[in-house]
């Protein structure tokens, strides 16, 4: 009897806890009254804010510090998440109730969590904001779920066609022209690779799905082809770029103009390549103009468009992350204002911009801190022409060490197999991805 | 009577900090996992309960038992070597001298070092660009370009990757048979001197049959925790060429975080925890016969 008694006490106990959690997974993000949206502070004390390493930390903290340095009444205490944490981490926060008052959310997640309602929609109050319609196209769309916006780019990296102007000097091509086309490109490359010892025409990361998508899906792209199957019932892999690019790629390989070594890379010695000096073309991102200057000083190097099959077509892939208030923030006004700061003119270009980082909005990008660096200014052109892919399992897809993407990628650089064959093999797999999501 | 139902209360009470230890930190996990196994949860939106959907999938899946298998085969290729090298190792080092003392340390230095940072490490070593042992290759004239260590060819990987894992942790064994070894009585190693046994019969006769309890725990932790394998083949190769060197952990990883499958995760642990449960009790039992 008192066995029963005790136990039946334990279930209610449990079951109160379950209902507690419950409660404080459905409760409302915030009772706060809603005010215009200024660039300094809406309320006083500590605001709260993660981010998550492995992104643009020196970018994040200069925003910050400049925040700070303007709004001491509320100032923001920023912590560092690893990125494999986040995800779990925010998941926690919300039903625990313990979130920050705003968050840097890797752009590519952006979607699940709008979709999984766990962020404040924010689209009143971002509402005839002149700033948005030049920011970022690609944070704007994966910030955008159901016509309802849930954030704004906090920063931004997109990928270009790096070139060596030495290696381009030395094989006879005008260093001041660079491949307008994929065809172009192919021919540029074996004049430089032929130059023989070290030295490759091309680069391509034979075992790294992230940077594939981030520098071979833009030639997919700008040649016409869409990738990814945004959901349900859509059809990835679609038009005539697809193969083509793919078949590009395996000419290159065959025909010598990648070093043999490019297909172990797994991301980790990505951004060194280039650098190297042993590279005459690769697509790349933004970050890799500092890098490689401090890598090779005394190389000469250029940047160009990622370019598609037909002359003068080219795309680049848009990075980066977006600024979100998660459900159950208690100072979304204040976030929102440092929204506001964000992108207004004067961070723009005194902090982004003097920074030699890309600015977010498009037509921040013609400032005197770029016109001083034209390397930044010809990557910031990257921006006009970027998109970022829109699905709910972009890691499942496109991002996964063990998904369609990367394996596509790989029987067709390094295999026989039928061109055809392999992409439909990874159109079925990435609809049925996409089928479950 | 009175008296024996104190002594029952008294013992739970005894019993009590430890009991809550294991009903927090291992049986309400446990109970957990069991629970999400059974639901459709990305983490981010409700559970939804699917029943036993999660484990019919994960026996249909066919890249669970790919990675499963090398799993097994790489544990089959690295604990001999890590038993036998930290054994060999043991018997050279046990004896008491400041050059065996330096190299007892020098071998185990490795050990505190994180599997993460040591991974990272020689993934540097066998880079093709930048790595150090290829650059001694090519000097060398032992090959005429660099190899493809990592992520090109599976049983390259499994092999570089193995040389990794042992450089990190075969100090772990040598340290516990050096204990071992030690402890055998010196009477008894004086008396198999004075029966006249060699160096080697004395190994076989004497100190392999006093160490083999050691020998059997080194096995077991070594099994358990090949089977277990994660962050080397995460950072290393992350599973390729063409997902041949995925790991079954790191499989339930892909699943549980980045794919935020956590119910799916969930049964897939399930299903690897009994596997290496059934392991375990297996040497658990040869162990046992090996007392009797």
């Amino acid at each position: 009897m008192r066995t029963r008694f005790r136990l039946s006490i334990l279930v209610v106990a449990a079951l109160a806890v379950a209902s507690c959690s419950q409660g404080a997974e459905s409760q409302d993000a915030t009772t706060e009254q809603v005010v215009p949206a200024t660039t300094g502070c809406a309320g006083n004390g500590e605001l709260t804010m993660w981010e998550r390493s492995g992104g643009n930390k020196d970018m994040v903290d200069m925003l910050v510090a400049a925040w700070n340095a303007k709004n001491a009444a509320c100032k923001i205490n920023l912590t560092y998440i690893p990125h494999t944490e986040m995800v779990g981490k925010i998941a926690q926060g919300i039903a625990s109730g313990q979130v920050p008052d705003l968050m840097g959310m890797d752009l590519i997640y952006a979607p699940q969590f709008e979709k999984a309602q766990q962020l404040v929609d924010l689209t009143d109050r971002l509402n005839g904001w002149s700033e948005l319609t030049t920011a970022s196209k690609g944070h704007m769309t994966v910030a955008t779920y159901e016509s309802r916006l849930y954030g704004v780019p906090l920063y931004a990296d997109v990928s270009a066609l790096f070139y060596n102007k030495d290696l381009f000097t030395r094989a006879g091509l005008d260093p001041g022209k660079p491949p307008t086309s994929l065809p172009e490109l192919r021919s540029y490359a074996d004049k430089i690779s032929a130059l023989g010892g070290d030295v490759k025409g091309y680069y391509l990361p034979g075992n790294c799905a992230g940077c594939n998508i981030f520098t071979v899906g833009p030639l997919m792209w700008a040649s016409g082809a869409k990738i990814e199957a945004a959901g349900p019932g859509d059809e990835p892999l679609v038009g005539d770029g697809v193969k083509q690019v793919l078949q590009f790629t395996r000419d290159m390989v065959k025909s010598g103009n990648v070093h043999a070594g490019d297909r172990t890379e797994n991301g980790e010695t990505f951004h060194l390549q280039f650098g190297s000096g042993k590279v005459g073309m690769m697509g790349t991102g933004n970050f890799n103009i500092t890098l490689a200057r401090q890598q090779n000083p005394k190389m000469k190097f250029g940047v160009a468009l990622l370019p598609g099959m037909t002359p003068g077509s080219s795309a680049s892939f848009i990075g980066g992350d977006l600024v979100v208030v998660p459900k159950g923030s208690k100072r979304v006004n204040d976030a929102v204002n440092f929204m506001k700061f964000l992108l207004s003119d004067d961070v723009q270009v005194e902090v982004y911009a003097k920074a030699l980082n890309l600015t977010t909005r498009g037509d921040m990008v013609d400032n005197k801190y770029f016109k001083a660096e034209p390397l930044v200014q010809d990557v910031a052109k990257a921006l006009a022409v970027g998109k970022t892919p829109y699905t709910l399992t972009f890691f499942e897809q496109i991002n996964s060490p063990q998904g369609p993407w990367l394996k596509m990628l790989q029987r067709a650089y390094y295999t026989d197999d039928n061109l055809d064959t392999i992409i439909a093999d990874a159109k079925k797999s990435m609809k049925d991805i996409a089928e479950k999501s | 009577m009175l008296r024996t139902g104190r002594n029952r209360w008294t013992g739970l009470a005894y019993l009590t900090p430890a009991l809550l230890f294991v009903l927090a930190f291992t049986v309400y996990p446990l109970g957990r996992m069991i629970w999400m196994s059974l639901h459709n949860w990305s983490l981010i939106s409700p559970p939804r309960f699917v029943g036993l959907y999660n484990y019919r999938q994960a026996f249909a899946d066919r890249q669970f038992w790919v990675s499963f298998l090398f799993t097994l085969k790489y544990t089959a290729l690295i604990t001999p070597v890590l038993i036998l090298g930290g054994y060999l190792l043991a018997l050279l080092t046990s004896q008491k001298s400041r050059l065996r003392s330096l190299t007892r340390t020098v071998v185990f230095i490795p050990v505190v070092i994180g599997l993460g940072v040591s991974s990272l490490l020689w993934y540097w070593l066998f880079s093709t660009d930048f790595g150090v042992i290829n650059r001694i290759l090519l000097d060398l004239g032992i090959t005429d370009r660099p190899l493809l260590w990592l992520g090109v060819e599976a049983d390259m990987s499994n092999f570089a990757i193995s040389t990794s894992v042992v450089w990190k942790v075969i100090g772990f064994g040598m340290i516990l048979f050096v204990g071992a070894i030690q402890a055998i009585p010196t009477e008894i190693t004086e008396a198999s001197l004075v029966d006249g046994a060699g160096y080697w019969q004395r190994v076989g006769r004497v100190v392999l049959p006093l160490t083999l309890r050691t020998v059997l725990l080194v096995t077991l932790i070594s099994v358990i925790g090949s089977l277990l394998a994660f962050d080397q083949f995460y950072i290393m190769t992350a599973g390729q060429p063409q997902n041949e060197t995925a790991t079954s952990v790191f499989y339930v990883y892909l699943n549980s975080f980045p794919y935020l499958k956590l119910g799916y995760g969930a049964a897939l642990s399930m299903v690897l925890a009994l596997t290496i449960l059934a392991f375990t009790v297996v040497q658990l039992v040869l162990t046992r016969r090996s007392e009797a």
